[in-house]
């Protein structure tokens, strides 16, 4: 029998030899679980306010305790795993698509296309993003809620009424048109690099389109960094996601999100510490968790670089 | 020489100007009618609004002018120190900044100082001892303050100060730079850049370790202490000066929480004011000045660059 060993299965090896690259998987494997189907797990509905218990501390009934309006906090923190889970996948696919595109163009077209999508890479990197993330989402809603509005006009499809889905909408294009520049840069760099490649000239000589090297030369020679580069933009898009509830323009009440949980706790923390704690834990636990296995990922895809 | 500089200076001044474009567009095709929105309160209270009076307030402030007319016009202000009207406070935006800034920029500074003060040591330290328990123990505590946002560190040191050890009240409010109540909120928005510096500072000396010139210097018996002050130190502060943009960056977002926290009416209080209150000249002066702080420490950097490191002009 021969033992056959692809570059993949290699990497797999290494990545099950990190300790701690394997307890950040296990933490994210249990948190995306919990975004699928915790709401299957809890008896409460994470918006069920029941006054006559307001405040509990953990007890039997409520693990983890209620708030201040009687609300399950454990049912609250797994929608909150939910919000967390959608945002990070879509603003990092929004990002990642936009990357790619601004990445691989400026890599193949080079001189003045290059330089002017470079400029703007290097632009949108030097704004504060979490400032500009605030101008965007404020600026987009008016917007926003005057098409769902015309939408239902339309259509009469109920779905178009339902707000919640609005600050979803407005967190996805404030994230994505701050955090793509990260992946433009990476796909630029690795056109450059493998573009100047004996496989790619050799692909060239014998007359293969742009297209066909793009795809099957370049990404998959690109599949390594953008990897990592995208498990640390996924913990990138929670950290900014729970920032931008933490100052109250993400994700609005009633829905909830990590980052205002903790900032409604933030007027009665010295009273009631779990309500402060629960949230901040779980978001401390899942961003140290991404990066572990964003590292242990990185040692194990690209184990050239060394540090 | 001096074509790289001005090609620096065009860079970041032409990117300065798009986020001002950005920003006007964003308010002029997302906030609809600002007349309206100055009156939206009365309106709603039953007052019944003359039509003619607000077209003709929009003429007054040119509000009928086509968007290129009305950013040219908003440009033109913003050169002469004009950064518009707040609707919500109905005075002068630039007042509102005079008076938030610099409490931001005074706690912004000794965050700095405290930050390249313990960051660059503790790089240094954990260079001089790579992979031995101390690098690790500095590496490690890195990564942990790099993954942890500010806004969940402060509130979880906050408990241990005062619900935990007792040694102290909430710090709330601004009452100097001077007050024992500024230390815990400088230290947290320390931490931002910490691990930044710390990495930085840490991979420079590494990289400079395995030079031959070091190794000549060893060779012809320099002491230990001499090779680090007289050959390392210096490359030191190049990586930690180029990564200013990034400091500057996560200063100027740290602002916003720890302003929110301790109820600091500095810079990062009054854009998330502006915000809450969906008040436009304020967030857009406050964008493009947060945006006005890195461009122009990237830019700076860019220009005394060649001066650090002289192996990389001319190109």
């Amino acid at each position: 029998m021969v033992d056959v060993r692809s570059l993949w299965a290699d990497a797999w090896r290494r990545l099950l030899k990190n300790r701690l690259a394997v307890a950040g998987m296990v933490v994210i494997g249990i948190f995306l679980f919990l975004a699928l189907f915790g709401r299957l797990l809890t008896p409460y509905d994470f918006l069920a306010q029941d006054l006559a218990n307001q405040l509990q501390p953990p007890s039997a009934a409520h693990w983890l305790g209620t708030d201040a309006l009687g609300r399950d906090i454990l049912s609250r923190l797994l929608y909150g795993a939910r919000t967390a889970a959608i945002v990070a996948f879509t603003t990092t696919g929004i990002s990642l698509f936009l990357g790619i595109l601004i990445g691989t163009t400026a890599g193949f077209l080079g001189g003045r296309i290059d330089n002017f999508l470079m400029w703007l890479t290097d632009v949108t990197m030097s704004i504060p993003g979490l400032l500009m993330a605030m101008l965007i989402n404020t600026a987009l809603k008016r917007p926003i809620v005057g098409w769902f509005d015309q939408l239902y006009m339309q259509t009469k499809n109920p779905f178009f009424l339902n707000t919640l889905w609005l600050d979803f909408v407005l967190v996805f294009g404030a994230l994505a048109l701050i955090s793509w520049p990260g992946y433009a840069r990476l796909l630029r760099g690795q056109v450059l690099s493998i573009s100047g490649t004996t496989y790619v000239e050799s692909a060239r000589a014998i007359g293969a389109s742009t297209m066909r090297i793009m795809w099957r030369h370049i990404v998959p020679n690109s599949m390594g960094p953008l990897i990592v580069a995208v498990t640390a933009g996924m913990g990138g898009a929670i950290v900014l996601e729970s920032s931008l509830s933490f100052l109250g323009v993400g994700i609005q009440p009633p829905n909830a999100s990590w980052g205002s949980m903790l900032s409604e706790s933030l007027t009665m923390w010295r009273t009631f510490p779990h309500l402060m704690v629960t949230p901040a834990v779980t978001i401390g636990l899942i961003l140290v968790a991404f990066t572990f296995f964003g590292d242990g990922l990185n040692d194990a895809l690209n184990p050239r670089q060394t540090d | 020489m001096i074509p790289y500089l001005l090609s620096r200076i065009f860079r970041w001044s032409t990117g300065l100007l798009l986020v001002a474009f950005v920003s006007y567009a964003m308010m002029f095709y997302g906030a609809g009618d600002p007349i309206k929105r100055m009156f939206m309160d009365m309106e709603q209270g039953g007052v019944e609004l003359d039509e003619q009076a607000l077209a003709a307030l929009r003429t007054k402030f040119g509000l009928d002018r086509s968007f290129p007319e009305q950013f040219a016009g908003y440009l033109g202000n913003l050169v002469q120190g004009d950064w518009g009207m707040s609707i919500r406070e109905r005075r002068p935006v630039w007042d509102m900044i005079k008076a938030r800034l610099p409490i931001s920029m005074q706690i912004g500074l000794v965050a700095t100082l405290l930050s390249v003060l313990i960051g660059i040591p503790a790089g240094i330290f954990a260079a001089l001892n790579h992979n031995r328990w101390v690098d690790q123990a500095i590496v490690g505590s890195g990564v942990f303050i790099n993954a942890i946002p500010i806004f969940v560190t402060a509130p979880i040191l906050l408990l241990f100060l005062v619900v935990g050890l007792g040694i102290m009240n909430v710090p709330f409010g601004w009452k100097g730079l001077f007050h024992t109540q500024v230390i815990l909120p400088m230290i947290i928005l320390a931490l931002g850049p910490l691990p930044t510096i710390i990495r930085q500072t840490r991979a420079a000396l590494l990289e400079v370790m395995s030079q031959d010139y070091i190794r000549t210097a060893r060779a012809k018996g320099l002491t230990r202490r001499l090779i680090i002050s007289r050959h390392m130190l210096r490359l030191v502060l190049i990586p930690v000066a180029t990564s200013v943009g990034l400091i500057l960056i996560s200063l100027v977002n740290g602002a916003l929480f720890i302003e929110l926290i301790f109820s600091i009416p500095g810079f990062g209080k009054l854009t998330i004011q502006g915000v809450q209150q969906v008040d436009y000249p304020v967030i857009m002066a406050t964008v493009i000045i947060g945006a006005l702080i890195v461009m122009v420490g990237n830019m700076l950097i860019d220009l005394v660059y060649p001066l650090l490191d002289p192996r990389i002009t001319r190109s």
